[in-house]
């Protein structure tokens, strides 16, 4: 207790300079700015605010990074509210019951009540995050290489199963950017694979190339040819605070919210999506009168709200302690945390504690901020939200061109960046998710590395990852894990969560 | 969200290919696993003791064909979506303005392949109108060279070398 206190003072220590809580506060502002614009999200934004992060200290870049991050999930909340449209991913389900609460003019009740859900949720995570840092860390140190390979091999399971859509499908991503992560030079043997004879790809593909042409510019074609109708509420707001009956109805789903998210979140293979599905489909459960759902219940607000954002703050802890990024916008972060010279894994915590516990006090720091910037900034979002698409992806484009151009100033990324993105619009178009494979890409090649030297230390046996315990449990859970995904019934209930 | 048709626009068909979008899907990774293990054939495997250069590459190849043709199978007995129309307006725009830029910035210069790129990119858009997006772009371009340039001091070329000796100043 008394080194867990010693942490956290160390910590705020760190992040209360007037130098962080400028990044911190210039993150959440960024990152709830994305999150309101539907159609750019985190991964394209950290992706092009890279190069700006060069100049920084690494406390601080970080402390920003993170800010998008999670401000983003505040920021995805306002305009699956007022407009009907998830500005992010996790706030899909937000839409159901806070598009019909502002419809009813609650609209200030439903962004309230999200941002105070979201701010307890983000105060559990962070208080979780330094809790369970230093026992993970300790746990990380027996790995082997066995147990790191057992370990993303679960992982990428996770990303399988929690995909949307078919489980071939997803396989088949994972394979994919699996195989896209060995193009570059074998670090070995030194000799160039899969590299074309091209001179540029010998480093092998960059990951902020790939996710930009993937998320950002494949995105803007797929949102061309849907015109969206944006439904932005013209009613007034509303006033903010909820009201006591408001606050009765909503504090056990956000426990419950928090809770779920939080669990799911430390998931490897980005549970951190699922959060919100299955706190509303737990409420929903759980609710005296579930036709109350879909109709401006707020409960279907305070559960997602609170699940999707402890999960966005969890979901640092396989990267902190581990080493292993559960989703894109982490392996983002170990794109930032290379450039500095840090390896993230179990030793950040003993090697750069400053920083560690820096971040960590940064987000509660941030959540607060968010929590007061947000609500006074409404109206300038709902007048952001009127900005017409068609002027918004020019804009996008050209922040995304000079922000790859700026990573190696190079021209050659530029072009990448264009080509993968129509791999992905290829891709989307086939019914695929990019996101898998993302995943796969990011987990290549430290899984590469680790099945290596497993293999040497086995002397080319593949029974050591069964006969290890620790290899060989969480080998057995990945495998349970697939089947009960294919078990006919329990695809049918899959199937149901998404829909919904 | 949902880019899959609805069930009610499926081709009731009895034979053939009743999943378009999965049998195309499935063509798709057979030729990326074909082409990937043709460059990686070369490579050393090794052995599992000591695994050489293309083992990953070539077994990883072979598992996304493998992958493509379960596709191709299901996509045969199993009814799902066609294939969806490609917009091609939206594409060839988007991309052709990034493959601009890249084309253009080091030479001319962020002041031409800024609004170049945008404006080409915006006539992507089925709403396109000359006026507005040319301004648009001229007034985002003066915004970038601000904020990247300016403020943030990033390397990025602002008049390319092939204006600088024309330019009086």
């Amino acid at each position: 207790m008394e080194a867990f206190l010693g942490n956290l003072s160390l910590g705020f220590g760190t992040a209360l300079t007037l130098n962080n809580i400028f990044f911190c506060f210039i993150g959440c502002m960024v990152g709830t700015l994305v999150g309101v614009l539907p159609g750019v999200g985190p991964i394209a934004t950290i992706a092009m605010l890279l190069p700006i992060t060069f100049g920084l200290d690494p406390t601080g870049a970080l402390i920003m990074l993170a800010g998008i991050y999670y401000g983003a999930q505040y920021g995805g909340s306002t305009t699956a509210i007022l407009v009907n449209l998830p500005g992010e991913a996790t706030s899909v389900v937000t839409v159901l019951d806070g598009h019909q609460m502002a419809k009813q003019g609650r609209a200030g009740v439903a962004l309230g009540i999200a941002a105070i859900g979201s701010f307890f949720a983000g105060t559990v995570a962070t208080l979780l995050i330094a809790a369970l840092g230093q026992p993970l860390t300790k746990l990380a140190q027996l790995f082997g290489p066995a147990e790191y390979f057992s370990l993303m091999i679960m992982g990428l399971v996770f990303a399988v199963v929690l995909a949307r859509g078919s489980i071939l499908k997803a396989i088949c991503m994972i394979l994919a950017g699996l195989l896209l992560s060995t193009v570059g030079t074998d670090l070995e043997t030194g000799q160039e694979r899969l590299t074309l004879g091209l001179q540029d790809l010998s480093d092998g593909i960059d990951f902020a190339v790939l996710a930009m042409g993937i998320f950002g510019f494949a995105e803007i074609v797929r949102n061309l040819e849907n015109p969206e109708t944006r439904d932005v509420v013209q009613r007034a707001v509303g006033r903010l605070l909820p009201g006591k009956e408001d606050f009765k109805q909503s504090y056990k789903p956000i426990l419950r919210g928090t809770f779920l998210g939080a669990i799911l979140g430390i998931l490897p293979g980005n549970g951190a999506v699922l959060g919100p599905f299955a706190a509303y489909t737990l409420e929903k459960k759980l609710a005296k009168d579930p036709s109350r759902f879909g109709r401006g219940a707020i409960e279907g607000v305070a559960g997602p709200e609170a699940a999707n954002n402890a999960g966005a703050q969890t979901a640092f802890i396989p990267l902190l302690t581990l080493g292993i990024p559960p989703n894109a916008v982490m392996a983002l972060m170990v794109g930032a945390m290379t450039i500095h010279g840090i390896i993230p894994g179990p030793q950040v915590m003993t090697k750069n504690p400053d920083l560690f516990w820096g971040m960590i006090a940064s987000m509660w720091i941030g959540n607060l901020m968010l929590l007061v910037i947000n609500l006074p900034l409404i109206g300038l979002w709902i007048r952001l939200l009127k900005v017409p698409y068609r002027m918004m992806f020019p804009a996008i484009m050209i922040f995304c061109c000079i922000g790859i151009y700026s990573v190696n100033n190079s021209t050659s990324d530029v072009l990448f960046t264009a080509f993968f993105g129509l791999v992905g619009y290829t891709l989307l178009k086939f019914g695929f998710e990019p996101a898998p494979m993302l995943l796969g890409f990011v987990l290549g090649k430290l899984m590469e590395e680790k099945l290596r030297q497993a293999l040497i230390l086995s002397r080319g046996s593949f029974a050591t990852f069964v006969e290890r315990p620790v290899s060989g449990v969480l080998l057995a859970i990945a495998v349970i894990m697939l089947v009960i995904a294919l078990l006919p019934s329990v695809r049918k209930g899959r199937d149901e969560v998404f829909v919904e | 969200m949902s880019h899959q048709t609805s069930p009610n626009d499926r081709k009731p068909s009895s034979f053939g290919i009743r999943c378009g979008q999965d049998f195309a899907a499935g063509l798709f990774l057979i030729a990326i696993g074909l082409f990937a293990f043709w460059q990686a054939q070369t490579l050393g495997r090794g052995t599992l003791n000591a695994m050489g250069a293309g083992m990953l590459p070539q077994s990883l190849a072979v598992m996304v064909a493998i992958g493509g043709i379960g596709l191709v199978i299901t996509s045969l007995l199993v009814d799902g979506p066609r294939l969806e129309r490609w917009s091609l307006r939206g594409a060839f725009f988007i991309f052709g303005g990034i493959v601009l830029f890249a084309l253009t910035i080091r030479t001319l210069g962020l002041v031409v392949a800024g609004p170049l790129a945008m404006v080409f990119g915006s006539i992507g858009s089925e709403e396109f109108r000359w006026k507005e997006s040319v301004i648009f772009a001229v007034i985002l371009t003066a915004i970038c060279i601000l904020l990247f340039k300016v403020m943030l001091r990033l390397p990025i070329p602002v008049i390319g070398s092939v204006l600088e000796p024309i330019l009086p100043f």
